[in-house]
């Protein structure tokens, strides 16, 4: 287990008395899709900012590479390659694509007074990259205002893996999104596992999660309900322990097995 | 023009379709190239552009003091004052925050350094402390504005407006405090005064100092040529530079339609030269003549060398260009018998309207707006009809202001703008048909030469001719080019020349030094040293870049000119009008200057303030800080959506802060050059002007909301302005009704602005765009863009 790229142990977040977060156990390697499922309340968020450094854990550990850590902000975390992609995008929409995707780390040239934003290396890149999670913008100056929910997205997955993410932390990508655009970004999650990145994907919908996870975590109240790999679970089950947990799970289970006997 | 060339260059790319896997890495198959005049539409700027050449036109029309250098000296004086504020002003409104204490704070510095400097009971601080201490003052106020708007998140709408009552308040109790006078004065008897008058007061003479005078005072008519040369070498230089951004190379250069092309330049330029020297209408006629064939030659030995003629087959005709010809004939003819007839000058006003004729269409007027727009409330009525009823209202109060000389310019301004359109549509109508565009031409031509002979009043005869004649060169050219030529499909590649690009750079910025040590030297001021050292050492690096295109064009086979060719162009013309403006021509020679006794010329000469040239460094420096540079991505950036500016990293609060003192600063420099130009400034000097800042930079195309806008549209706006409130009083217009047809015509400049953006943002996307790609996800075109390239095509 030493060898997990990313390892959360009993991971716990208080606030005062209130219990936000506890008992998280999973881990997060390249090239696979963790998913971590709750419904409103259950401590997504929490978590979430735990791992972005916005927030740090009270209780368990937080093993990156071996060594235990403790993010004490965003620019910490950016920085030991874990990135999140918001639900509200942090994206401009009046800029074109390229600025978005460069914005705040600009590439350079020409001495101080005269420097300058390198426009062409800028598009290049931002073209090159795209082109990566298969989106093929046709111009990278059109304003990110006329792109697609689904692809705006892509140019966020894009320019956190062009800026040495190794950990993609996806919030709710698919929430906002409807039925089509929300298979565009599932695809564009698989492809950026097929890249090497370790993602972590943040949702409510378990049709969602459980095409693309590798790995469930199930988040309830602040509680972790488990958490299974790929093939020590169903559709199905997930489902159910998404929707009323392990009670409900009990009678259906019972039930369906009357219905075939 | 436009719409069929968006049609043949989607075609093109019909047909080239699917091979862009392999080539271009910046462009992409399903992107029609788009030409650059288009390329240019969709910049926010283009509105104002576009507006500012309509009112320049109008005015230029109107009045004939007007288009001189001393009428172009005073609007851009005035707006220089506005532009100078309205550079930064538009940086922080496309970073979402507005400044209303950027007017009160330009009359608060020059207070400010004037009560401290001067000698108030015997305790006067002298100039060298008080001019920094204003600027100190001014930006602890731009950060003091900036930080409380960030740390409490209020609107800066109040916050600076809080700033601007105080600023108000501080100004005129500190002038009643220290001196008992609402006018502070004396800033000319304060200590230090003539070293910093060197810097704000310094005026930029136009006396005729191209070369030295004594020394080269036998060459004066040398200046004619060289404006008017400039203008032809730039002209040409933009026109290839089109048509090579705009048209397919032929693989290989033929050296026969070279030299075709260089005889035929050099005839131009003799002709010009020699018709600029003349004054026998004869010799105007033949030098003319030279003129338009030595451009038409060129353009024509141009294309041979450079574009394959394509097959006749993609090509089609239209049956309507005979109508559309025609039709502009007409127009043109109309418009020149009208303006041949009446070219008297007469300045009376147009009131046969105002009596009771007038009254009466007045009241019919008003009466259908307001039943109309009941109608139109109710839904009976399109939206459109209440205008009709406006109109009405508008008609005899327009004529009231308007002159008789101006109703005639209009018209014939408007008569001549819808001929030459539908000239333009015909020929680009008939394309295999070069002769019908020539035939075109030619008919021009002779109008220009027939007003020429016929025409009363010199602005009509000598500037009429040249606006036809050359309208006509155009004409003949492009279909010159259209003939040879078959448009691009993918983009052209950029100047191969790059590293040439930064030696010449270097090059500029070694002759600026040199220049800024040489006038400092020259015991100019500090402020007139910098800038005219650098705006020569800008002369310098852009003649080398330009020697160097020239070469690239000439020696090599280097696709990647055109650009190169467009920015040398551009320069070359703008450099004319400046050698034009700041120079006596040899034509003026005889009329205003006189030969003293000592045997020197005297000239009058005319005043460029320090402002203008303050103006002009703004408007380029803030133009390429914000398209060029990180800051100006962080400025769109926290205008456009701070929180997602600020969680990719950007410093957003920095940034604003920085924006606020930025404004705080000009308006430092702006109410430096006002304490300098006046030496005595009211308490409420500048007050109110903040609104006029934002109005500017509105009108340049800035959005009220932040996060898009230009610079350089400010700039371009706060030139409207200037040639609007300057242009109406040499128009002999009623003064009095000033602001009317100031909002009136602001109003039009950003309906235009809005309209040709919206249009220009259709890109042509090539037809059934609608693909999948590598994945399997459909891209999608909006519909909008899907339904004006089809629209396009039909026509």
């Amino acid at each position: 287990m030493s060898t997990d790229f990313l390892e959360l142990r009993n991971l716990s977040k208080f606030y005062g008395n209130i219990i936000a977060l506890t008992g998280v156990t999973t881990t997060v390697n390249p090239g696979e899709v963790t998913c971590v499922l709750g419904d409103n309340g259950a401590g997504k968020s929490t978590f979430i900012k735990i791992l972005a450094g916005v927030h740090q854990h009270d209780g368990g550990d937080l093993v990156l590479e071996g060594d235990k850590v403790r993010f004490a902000s965003p620019r910490q975390a950016l920085a030991a390659g874990i990135a999140t992609v918001y639900q509200d995008l942090a994206m401009v929409p009046l800029m074109s694509v390229w600025r978005n995707f460069f914005l705040g780390q600009e590439p350079k040239k020409g001495v101080w007074p005269f420097r300058q934003i390198d426009i062409d290396e800028a598009k290049r890149i931002a073209k090159a990259e795209m082109a990566k999670m298969g989106i093929d913008i046709r111009d990278t100056e059109q304003s990110v205002g006329t792109l697609s929910g689904g692809e705006r997205q892509s140019v966020a997955i894009a320019r956190a893996s062009y800026f040495g993410a190794r950990v993609l932390i996806l919030d709710e990508p698919t929430s906002a999104l409807g039925v089509k655009q929300s298979g565009v970004v599932l695809r564009r999650i698989v492809e950026a596992r097929d890249q090497g990145l370790a993602v972590i994907f943040i949702t409510h919908n378990p049709n969602h999660a459980y095409p693309v996870g590798d790995r469930f975590v199930i988040l309830q109240r602040g509680r972790s309900l488990g958490n299974w790999a790929k093939d020590e679970l169903s559709q199905a089950e997930l489902t159910q322990l998404m929707a009323g947990g392990a009670e409900l799970e009990q009678l259906q289970h019972e039930l369906s097995q009357a219905g075939a006997g | 023009m436009n719409e069929s060339d968006n049609t043949a260059v989607a075609d093109a790319a019909a047909s080239a379709g699917g091979t862009a896997e392999d080539g271009s890495q910046d462009q992409d198959e399903r992107l029609a190239h788009r030409g650059p005049i288009q390329q240019l539409l969709t910049r926010p700027e283009i509105g104002a552009l576009l507006g500012a050449v309509g009112v320049w036109l109008l005015f230029w029309l109107v009045s004939a003091p007007f288009g001189t250098v001393g009428g172009t000296a005073n609007f851009l004086d005035v707006a220089a004052y506005l532009g100078l504020m309205a550079v930064p002003v538009a940086l922080l409104m496309i970073g979402g925050e507005f400044d209303l204490s950027s007017g009160a704070m330009t009359g608060a510095t020059a207070i400010i350094a004037i009560l401290l400097a001067i000698d108030v009971n015997g305790a006067g601080l002298g100039l060298h402390l008080a001019v920094p201490l204003s600027l100190a003052f001014a930006l602890a106020v731009g950060w003091f504005n900036g930080t409380l708007v960030e740390k409490t998140s209020l609107p800066s709408f109040i916050v600076t407006l809080g700033t601007f009552f105080m600023l108000i308040g501080a100004k005129l109790g500190f002038s009643k405090l220290f001196t008992n006078k609402v006018l502070v004065e004396g800033l000319d008897e304060a200590e230090g005064y003539d070293f910093w008058n060197g810097i704000f007061g310094a005026e930029w003479l136009r006396n005729g100092h191209l070369w030295d005078e004594r020394r080269w005072s036998g060459f004066w008519l040398v200046r004619d040529e060289i404006w008017a040369g400039l203008l032809i070498f730039g002209s040409l230089a933009l026109l290839f530079g089109l048509f090579e951004l705009t048209y397919e190379r032929r693989a290989t250069v033929s050296s026969t339609g070279v030299a075709v092309s260089l005889a035929g330049a050099a005839a131009a330029v003799a002709g010009f030269a020699a018709l600029n020297n003349s004054d026998g209408r004869g010799a105007n006629t033949i030098f003319g003549v030279l003129l338009a064939a030595g451009v038409v030659v060129s353009v024509a030995g141009w294309c041979l060398a450079r574009y394959e003629r394509p097959g006749r087959s993609e090509r089609g005709v239209s049956h309507r260009w005979l109508q559309y010809s025609l039709a502009g004939l007409a127009a043109v003819g109309a418009a020149v018998v009208l303006a041949v007839v009446m070219n008297a000058e007469d300045s009376s006003q147009l009131a046969f309207l105002g009596g009771a004729f007038g009254r009466s269409v007045f009241a019919a007027g008003i009466a259908m707006v307001g039943l109309l727009a009941v109608l139109a409330a109710v839904g009976r009525v399109s939206p459109g009809y209440p205008a009709i009823g406006a109109v009405l209202v508008a008609v005899p109060a327009v004529s009231f202001l308007v002159t008789v000389q101006a109703a005639r310019a209009i018209l014939f301004g408007g008569l001549a703008m819808v001929g030459v359109a539908l000239l333009w549509g015909a020929a680009a109508r008939v394309r295999p048909a070069v002769w019908v565009s020539g035939a075109i031409s030619v008919v021009l031509v002779v109008l220009a030469f027939f007003i020429q002979s016929e025409a009363g009043s010199r602005k009509i005869r000598v500037e009429l001719f040249t606006v036809l004649l050359l309208l006509a060169l155009a004409l003949a050219a492009t279909a010159v080019a259209r003939h040879m030529s078959a448009s691009r499909s993918a983009a052209p590649p950029p100047p191969a020349f790059g590293r040439w690009t930064q030696a010449c750079a270097m090059l500029g910025v070694a002759a600026a030094a040199v220049f800024v040590v040489v006038e400092l030297a020259d015991g100019d001021g500090i402020l007139y040293a910098l800038m005219t050292g650098a705006a020569k050492g800008g002369v310098a690096a852009f003649l080398s870049y330009a020697a160097v295109t020239a070469a690239f064009t000439l020696f090599t086979r280097s696709e990647g000119v055109g650009r190169a060719l467009v920015t040398v162009g551009i320069g070359t013309v703008m450099l004319s009008v400046a050698v034009r403006l700041l120079f006596v021509t040899g034509a003026e020679l005889d009329k205003i200057c006189t030969v003293g006794s000592d045997g020197e010329l005297r000239c009058p000469q005319t005043q460029f303030g320090v402002v203008v040239l303050s103006f002009v460094m703004f408007a380029a420096v803030g133009s390429w800080v914000l398209t060029r540079t990180q800051f100006g991505s962080w400025i769109m950036a926290v205008g456009g959506n701070k929180e997602a500016a600020r969680s990719v990293g950007v410093p957003a609060a920095r940034t604003k802060t920085t924006l606020f003192m930025l404004v705080s600063a000009a308006a430092w420099i702006t109410g430096m050059l006002i304490a300098f130009r006046l030496t005595a400034v009211q308490a409420d000097v500048g007050d109110g002007n903040e609104f006029r800042y934002i109005i500017v930079a509105v009108v340049g195309g800035n959005l009220l909301t932040g996060g898009y806008g230009s610079a350089l549209g400010a700039a371009v706006g706060a030139v409207i302005w200037g040639m609007i409130s300057q242009g109406i009083g040499f128009a002999q217009w009623n003064s009095d009704w000033r602001f009317l047809v100031l909002g009136a015509l602001l109003l039009v400049a950003v309906l235009v602005n809005n309209y040709v953006r919206r249009r220009a943002e259709k890109a042509p996307v090539k037809s059934g765009a609608t693909r999948p790609d590598r994945s399997g996800i459909a891209i999608i075109v909006p519909e909008s863009l899907a339904g004006s390239t089809r629209k396009a095509e039909k026509d």
